[in-house]
């Protein structure tokens, strides 16, 4: 092709509506304000815009590349009293890390403004982590959606910095039950959840095992407001050197382009991420889910540390959504430059300008480097067989040109075309906490209702065993995995996440991550803050210092424009925030996902708001590692935190009223959620850490989802030995009732294992001995000469063992 | 010997093993270079003892599994490798690697295809070893090693398997049948026991902490480590 393709668009003489129409037409996914902002743009300028500009400006402008949300100005009102929020990020993110930079100054070492967030490991190395969605591809193509969600975010911390090794990757999933049945599916096209799940799982596992990356970590929720919408989250860890984080783009520098080609998949990828779906997302949307080519990746990787280990690179980022136009919008965004389209090899040869600067073809990355550095940038790039080209300059005169075979078709001030028009939305809340105590569970003085409980929690698709899935990831690649997913005797007993060494480093990262969308259908609040605990906890228990742990928040929500689902959000965001400052845990990364909301014939379904917390800390030498596995018969249990009623948002809550669903009972109502106090908390995580340091925590379980005797269960299925607790000595905030203590969920709760000679100093350190280790292979939960709980592991470990065997 | 022995491991695209398959091989005293394939040349294995073929997914494994990796090693130097082994040199197949000795011919015929469950499969492993073998000599009779593979299920013409176990070219064997390989064979050798090729992952297993169970002590070093050692001596004698 010897041309280029575009046209101009007249837009100077339009009005409101006829501006948001040509939005519709040309899927640009713009408001009518939005629109307007555009037509002074090019009215300033005295021309019509084309329609690479136009489509630079949509993509660019989306809230998956702005965040206009978390962005906007909010009129919140919560149990009928307004405030204003004056942006969520700023409020409620930023500025919490910022001031807990202040108060940590030799931690965090770069956030918001990269790829990713990166702390200090050690004084030569950094780490970091990104986590991302890929939701609505994924419930269009749930292999190829998976699949290019982890290539993103690998891409990502290939980006971040001048260019990080990815050394391990989480995926979270939130799927419909597999259970679901056809007939309940109630939109023409849906793919049923057992089709979403094995085509994500095999998506996320061909992309990341070929990339020689391990999944250490992951979760999976199930529910059915999820069969519509599904959620994929896939996040990846980093390591670079710290003198390697700091990049900035000269003018002078030249910018190449380097992995794959550029064709027509991918297009309008971010703009589509900004919609809700439909039946007809499945029939028309199928040109933005692209395809991955793991191997590509690896190539293009293999080449970038290369180059950075030789000092070439001044700057890189990757191809995400938008493309060339937001890799190189963001690269020129201070300096300006030209960028030459013809020279970017393409997969197709009739690609329009416009599609060549935003195809979101995968595999891509942007790289700037001296002009003088060419020709050792294209050694290495022929070493490593990756494919470049030279795609653009840098030229410091603060306008972005897009030149395509010598004609201009897009010309843009880089300072307009980042100023996005402020939204103003509403959001509210009501609370729902009552006096009323709820629903109450009595226990006779027989085991049997705590085991028939405590059998239907381990075989609820909440807590079952995910081996089947974990298998098929390679968790050991790099060889640097020493907490596994894994672990115990028999190498299949669960873990609070993962451990890995770093190649260079003495100190160790781990990786850990809550997600409790349950509770926030009724409690949002509380969510967010139970998820910050429930991430950092499971740090701590696995050896992490708990002065040296950084979060990620992934919010994925439903309409942002109903005032209800935005409170919720509001609610989350402010709740995380308590929490984060209060465990001095910086947010280094984050991002959001709009709009997961399925238009059926009979009315929109939206997901719960969810929120993904993600973190990583250091584990200050290999001797700190702490499983979840109980290590032998004799010794003493101990609990971290207390117990304290309310059921709300818990899995007996929900495996009770699925039964009374079922007809089996009368309504039950859990209007409360547990209670905890970070303060209180966090200082007994360091307490714990004093014990780890000395080397005697044994084995540590968080207490999570099942409350106290799941934990005691998946403690024992180690194999090594039975386990025996007495309630009397569970130290409670109120008055707990039974259901409670054996099942509630209230956040800040570890139990850990200790030598009997030891127990004298945890006491000292202000933990309560609750029960003990024993050889007769049992789970024993007394209340003095109460027994509530009596089951032997070799029954209970089937049960939660082979949960999802049968469906995956 | 006075120098250190040379291992070149050669690294194709998507071969994803090679940074730690290296470590180990330095951990038990030899010096490596990781070559990527571009770089291969007929003089690449001058003056080198070890030729390791490390784990990964060789051009994507695509077509099967080791096959690009195959025809671009012997149109680059096929001749020279195998009179490279003919003079006395090693060569060590792991994983994907060991898909490529095999379709190189270097090891005893058969092939390497999908694990009967017709899934990737990542976990731990009981070995024991059949015959002596240079890479074996530092190892107990009945270790464990990790494994992740899709396609390792060795698979023969008639009972080539059968004849492989009875005439010790199949050195090692799985403990239970993980993948569905035939009469569990889990790595081969050649009749002068310098090629070497296995599923498992011996360089995930170097220390102590690797193991899954935090109580394990059956030796100073992981077992992987003594395969690595085995070699080495073998060289070094």
């Amino acid at each position: 092709m010897s041309k280029a393709i575009y046209r101009h668009i007249p837009i100077s003489s339009l009005n409101e509506d006829e501006l948001l129409a040509l939005s519709q037409k040309m899927k640009l996914s713009l408001s009518k304000a939005d629109m307007l902002a555009v037509q002074t743009i090019f009215r300033d300028e005295n021309r019509e815009p084309t329609d690479v500009e136009l489509e630079v400006i949509a993509q660019t402008w989306s809230e998956h590349c702005k965040h206009r949300i978390f962005g906007a100005r909010i009129e919140h009102t919560l149990d009928g009293e307004t405030e204003i929020v004056d942006g969520l990020f700023k409020t409620y993110i930023r500025n919490v890390t910022f001031r807990i930079m202040e108060r940590k100054p030799d931690f965090v070492l770069s956030a918001f403004v990269d790829n990713a967030g990166f702390v200090k490991l050690d004084d030569k190395l950094a780490v970091c982590l990104k986590a991302e969605t890929h939701n609505h591809p994924s419930a269009i193509e749930p292999y190829a959606g998976a699949n290019t969600g982890l290539g993103g975010v690998i891409r990502d911390i290939l980006g971040a910095g001048k260019g990080s090794k990815p050394i391990a990757s989480l995926d979270v999933f939130c799927f419909g039950p597999p259970d679901t049945k056809q007939e309940d599916i109630k939109a023409k096209d849906v793919i049923h959840p057992l089709g979403v799940m094995r085509g994500v799982v095999r998506g996320v596992r061909d992309y990341g095992n070929r990339m020689g990356i391990p999944t250490t970590s992951g979760a999976i929720q199930f529910d059915p407001t999820y069969i519509y919408n599904p959620l994929v989250f896939c996040g990846t860890m980093g390591v670079i050197p710290i003198a390697d984080i700091a990049k900035e783009v000269k003018p002078g520098h030249i910018l190449i382009a380097a992995g794959g080609r550029t064709g027509r998949d991918g297009l309008k990828g971010a703009t589509f991420s900004s919609v809700s779906l439909t039946t007809a997302s499945h029939e028309e949307d199928q040109t933005a889910v692209q395809i991955g080519n793991p191997i590509e990746e690896k190539k293009v990787a293999d080449f970038i540390l290369a180059a950075r280990e030789k000092g070439l690179i001044q700057f890189v980022t990757d191809c995400g959504a938008g493309g060339f136009s937001s890799a190189a919008g963001e690269m020129l965004s201070e300096t300006g430059g030209e960028i030459w389209l013809e020279n970017a090899p393409l997969k197709a040869p009739d690609l329009e300008s416009w599609q060549v600067f935003i195809s979101e073809s995968q595999e891509r990355m942007v790289i700037a480097i001296e002009e003088k550095d060419l020709p050792a940038m294209q050694e290495i790039a022929d070493i490593y067989q990756s494919e470049i080209c030279v795609l653009g300059k840098a030229d410091g005169t603060g306008i972005l040109k897009v030149m395509h075979h010598g004609e201009t078709v897009c010309r843009l001030d880089c300072s307009k075309l980042h100023e996005a028009p402020r939204r103003h939305m509403k959001g509210e809340w009501t609370t729902t906490e009552s006096e009323d105590e709820g629903c109450f569970i009595s226990f006779d003085d027989s085991p049997e209702t705590g085991n028939q409980l405590l059998k239907a929690l381990l075989a609820d698709f909440a807590i079952v065993s995910r081996e089947p899935i974990i298998r098929e990831y390679d968790h050991e690649v790099q060889g640097n995995t020493v907490l596994k997913p894994l672990a115990g005797a028999s190498g299949d007993a669960p873990q609070d996440g993962s451990v890995l060494r770093v190649d260079g480093s003495d100190q160790l990262v781990s990786l850990g991550l809550a997600i409790l969308p349950e509770w926030g259908k009724t409690q949002p609040h509380l969510m967010g803050r139970a998820c910050v605990d429930e991430c950092v906890r499971q740090l701590v228990a696995m050896g992490t210092n708990p002065d040296r742990i950084a979060i990620l928040d992934n919010f994925c929500a439903g309409n942002p424009d109903d005032h209800r689902e935005l409170g919720a959000l509001v609610e989350t965001t402010k709740g995380m925030a308590i929490t984060a400052e209060a465990y001095g845990a910086p947010f280094v990364s984050g991002k959001d996902s709009f709009y997961n909301y399925f238009k059926t014939s009979e009315g929109p379904i939206s997901i719960p708001t969810t929120l993904l917390l993600s973190g990583f800390g250091i584990v200050e030498d290999a001797k700190h590692v702490v499983g979840a596995s109980i290590r032998k018969a004799g010794n003493k249990l101990c609990l971290v935190g207390q117990a304290s009623s309310g059921l709300a948002g818990s899995v007996l809550a929900r495996v009770l009223m699925q039964g009374a669903e079922a007809g089996e009972d009368d309504a039950l109502d859990f209007p409360n959620g547990p209670s905890f106090d970070e303060k209180e908390t966090f200082a007994s995580y360091h307490r714990y850490y004093e014990l780890v340091k000395k080397g005697m925590v044994l084995s540590a379980h968080d207490i999570s989802e099942g409350g106290l005797a799941v934990t005691l269960a998946e403690m024992g299925f180690s194999g090594k030995a039975g386990l025996k607790v007495d309630l009397m000595n569970v130290p409670t905030l109120d008055d707990t009732p039974a259901a409670e203590h054996l099942f509630g969920e209230t956040p800040g709760r570890i139990v850990f294992e200790i030598a009997p000679e030891n127990a004298a100093l945890a006491e000292e350190q202000g933990f309560t001995v609750i029960g003990e280790t024993t050889d007769d292979g049992q789970v024993t939960i007394t209340n003095g000469d109460d027994k509530l709980i009596q089951a032997s592991i070799a029954e209970l470990k089937p049960i939660w063992q082979n949960g999802l065997k049968q469906y995956y | 010997m006075a120098t250190k022995p040379k291992a070149l491991l050669l690294k194709f695209p998507g071969t994803n093993c090679d940074a730690e398959t290296s470590s180990a091989l330095q951990a038990v005293g030899f010096e490596t270079q990781v070559l990527p394939s571009a770089l291969l040349e007929l003089s690449s294995l001058k003056d080198i003892q070890l030729v390791v073929f490390s784990g990964g997914f060789s051009y994507g494994d695509y077509v099967m599994s080791g096959r690009f990796a195959k025809l671009s090693t012997k149109s680059k130097i096929g001749e020279e490798l195998k009179s490279f082994v003919d003079r006395g040199g090693y060569a060590m197949g792991i994983c994907n690697g060991f898909q490529i000795l095999t379709q190189l011919g270097l090891l005893p015929e058969g092939s390497l295809i999908h694990n009967t469950s017709g899934r990737f499969i990542c976990r731990w492993t009981g070995l024991k070893k059949n015959a002596a073998s240079p890479y074996l000599n530092e190892l107990p009779d009945n270790f464990e090693l990790p494994m992740a593979h899709a396609e390792g299920r060795f698979v023969g013409i008639a009972d080539a398997a059968g004849d492989y176990v009875k005439n010790g070219r199949a050195a090692l064997l799985y403990s239970s049948d993980v993948n569905g390989s035939t009469h569990q064979i889990a790595g081969l050798q050649d009749d002068t026991g310098r090629v070497f090729g296995l599923m498992p992952h011996p360089e995930r297993f170097t220390i102590k902490q690797h193991h899954y169970d935090p109580d394990w002590n059956g030796a100073e070093h992981g077992w992987g480590y003594y395969m690595f050692k085995s070699v080495h001596q073998a060289i070094a004698a």
